[in-house]
């Protein structure tokens, strides 16, 4: 499906379009269907209907001298960029723009590692550079950092931060964005800026303080509109020598408000790494009437779910701990964990898990002599990326919805309860709020829960229902309190629009700051639900 | 490049290897330069075939294509043929984009399952300047 970029003729796209090959070279610009086909998003719930957003061109600059260039022509021509890393933003729009006919400017050739440094423990990379890309560089450099990625490993860690991606590893690590340290980033008009110490010539302290001097305008660039990154520093954690692993249960289901606020001390203590939060009562889904019950309008009463799990002989809340560090640290940290929390909790039971020096092997890497059914994807957890993720995909992709509540037992039973009976409007789909969900401690100090209904592209009616039960979530969730953290360019007005304080005050500053660099929408219109006075008329 | 015929040829025998068949794997044609298999669709075949090797998996493509496909694909050249789950291929036709490369051809081979995931063969082949042989 051919588009052209708005306000715009065919002649002055052509016109437009030989400028950039001009700036680039010719092999490097892109349109017509055959070469924009991989730039649509793949995992739409709006799939070949008139809301699904379509990209005109492509164009993939080397370096940051022709990222500079594009921008210049593009403001010359008022056409919009949709910058892109490795594309892979799958379920939250992947390489799609939120204005359609947008021009992606694919920054995939600018894949160098520039730097890893294994004594001071931090990276500097490029846009195109994929967490595969990193890890190769680690290993050249002698594995002496670990690196913490997301779930699959294809993206890039640029990408990925900007969206405020998470990895699996020790807490300050797992925050993407949090992690960077220092950027550069080509401005509206073409200028090249660099954050923090990048300011200050011959700074060699770029990635390890972050903030310069004077304001940090860095957090406009993350799932926001007002530049192009083009470089960015991260902190690598040092391989850690040894990781070890236990299982926590309790057995009562209000024993979980207890267990959260162990977890929480352990992990702002920086003694443990990602969690999982399960239960060993989902093995009786499949019983017509355990499933009814804790699906039950209004929720079940914390009677009803003990007297199931006592019948099952089964706990009612597991968590499994992560350890790093020496050996001998994620002993004692294990045993004081364990004290801890069985001192506390009547019932409550330890089981020690595997054990190993680091870096692990493939077979340690592969997870399968854990003494519980685990939920630990292992390579994850120790940063190795992977595509594994993709076994586990259903249909043609999903779209995701997560999002951010307090990380307290009583808000994970609120979440269940308020979403689970808003979701029943869509008997189709899974159950993905119910009395055994259990929330994500990705993000550094809060908790999420996890919504991610399926697309089809040869099922209109299917993706209808996605579409409408997603918007329904952030609407209700937002009822509560509960804000999403990411969302795909379809979504981001919708979610934008939650986050309502003072009349919309945060959105409009961000209008008038767009309104002062980029009046024309030059850099992605409409991401992150900020949009220049040109759109918003 | 492969050529068209080696292409049709491919889409060919796949559906027969598979199936099972070791005889239809010595039909493959000449152009690839490597075969994927995902044992979830294919039974175990010989590692290699009139010198062209066989990659097999299990779905999971990150150590085929970490191992082997990033690094050849870094290169000039490299046609790759497969019978793989849909949802490998996805994964497959991802990364190929990133480098240059395009699925020239897909024949589905059965009937999804119920994650949706059904098998099929496929080409992926160079089709950028900076990657055609």
């Amino acid at each position: 499906m051919s588009v052209l970029p708005p306000d715009m003729d065919a002649a002055g796209f052509a016109a437009f379009l030989e400028e950039l090959r001009g700036a680039v070279g010719a092999d490097w610009v892109w349109s017509g269907d055959a070469d924009m086909f991989p730039y649509r998003d793949s995992f739409s719930p709006v799939w070949n209907t008139d809301e699904e957003r379509h990209a005109s061109a492509a164009v993939a600059p080397e370096n940051v001298e022709q990222v500079s260039a594009v921008v210049r022509i593009a403001r010359k021509h008022r056409v919009p960029l949709y910058p892109i890393s490795t594309g892979k933003n799958f379920g939250y729009g992947g390489p799609s723009p939120n204005v359609n006919g947008s021009v992606v400017l694919d920054l995939k050739r600018m894949n160098r590692v520039l730097e890893v440094n294994n004594e001071r423990n931090y990276c500097l990379v490029e846009p195109g550079v994929s967490y595969f890309d990193l890890q190769r560089a680690v290993d050249e450099t002698g594995n002496k950092v670990m690196l913490d990625c997301p779930d699959p490993g294809w993206g890039s860690p640029i990408g990925n931060s900007l969206e405020r991606g998470v990895g699996y590893t020790m807490p300050h690590f797992r925050d993407h964005f949090g992690s960077h340290c220092g950027m550069e980033v080509v401005l509206p008009d073409g200028e090249i800026m660099r954050t923090g110490m990048g300011a200050l010539p011959g700074s060699d302290t770029w990635h390890e303080y972050p903030y310069g001097f004077g304001p940090d305008p860095a957090g406009l660039f993350a799932q926001g509109n007002f530049g192009v990154v083009t470089k960015m520093g991260f902190r690598l954690m040092p391989m850690p020598e040894y990781y070890r692993t236990g299982l926590i249960t309790v057995p009562r289901r209000r024993d979980f408000i207890k267990l959260v606020n162990h977890v929480n001390y352990l992990s702002d203590s920086g003694l443990i790494g990602e969690v999982e939060y399960g239960s060993a009562l989902r093995a009786l889904m499949g019983d017509r009437d355990f499933l009814a019950l804790i699906t039950k309008t209004g929720g079940p009463s914390d009677a009803e779910m003990d007297a199931a799990a006592s019948a099952a002989g089964l706990p009612s809340w597991q968590v499994e701990l992560q350890f790093f560090g020496p050996e001998k640290a994620t002993l004692e940290n294990w045993n004081y964990a364990k004290d801890r929390i069985l001192s506390d909790i009547p019932g409550a039971a330890a089981v020690d898990g595997d054990h190993f020096t680091m870096p692990a092997t493939e077979e340690q890497l592969n997870n399968t002599t854990q003494p519980w059914q685990t939920s630990i994807k292992r390579r994850r957890s120790l940063g190795v990326p992977s595509l594994g993720a993709w076994k586990i995909v259903r249909d043609d992709g999903h779209v995701g919805f997560f999002p951010v509540l307090p990380r307290t037992g009583e808000a994970v039973f609120e979440v269940q309860r308020v979403l689970g009976d808003a979701m029943k409007e869509f008997p189709s789909l899974p159950s993905y709020f119910n009395a055994l969900s259990t929330p994500l401690f990705w993000h550094t100090h809060t908790f999420q829960m996890v919504f991610a209904p399926s697309i089809k592209h040869d099922d209109p009616e299917h993706n209808a229902i996605t579409h409408a039960s997603m918007k329904k979530c952030v609407a209700v969730a937002a009822e509560h309190g509960w804000g999403d953290y990411r969302a795909a360019p379809i979504y981001q007005d919708d979610v934008s629009d939650t986050y309502s304080f003072n009349n919309h005050i945060l959105r409009r500053f961000h209008e008038q700051l767009k309104d002062s660099i980029d009046p024309d929408g030059i850099i992605a219109p409409g991401r992150g639900g900020i949009w220049p006075r040109r759109f918003r008329a | 490049m492969i050529s068209r015929r080696d292409v049709i040829k491919w889409g060919a025998v796949a559906p027969a290897i598979a199936a099972g068949s070791q005889a239809a794997f010595a039909q493959a044609p000449q152009g690839l330069d490597a075969f994927m298999l995902d044992t979830r669709y294919v039974d175990s075949l010989p590692t290699e075939h009139a010198g062209i090797p066989a990659i097999c998996f299990a779905g999971d493509v990150t150590k085929p294509w970490f191992d082997t496909l990033d690094p050849a694909w870094r290169q000039r050249g490299y046609v790759l043929g497969g019978i793989t789950g849909s949802d490998a291929l996805f994964v497959l036709q991802s990364l190929a984009q990133q480098q240059g490369r395009r699925v020239v051809s897909q024949t589905q081979l059965g009937e999804k399952d119920e994650r949706g995931v059904y098998p099929v063969s496929w080409v992926i082949a160079p089709v950028h300047p900076s990657v055609t042989a």
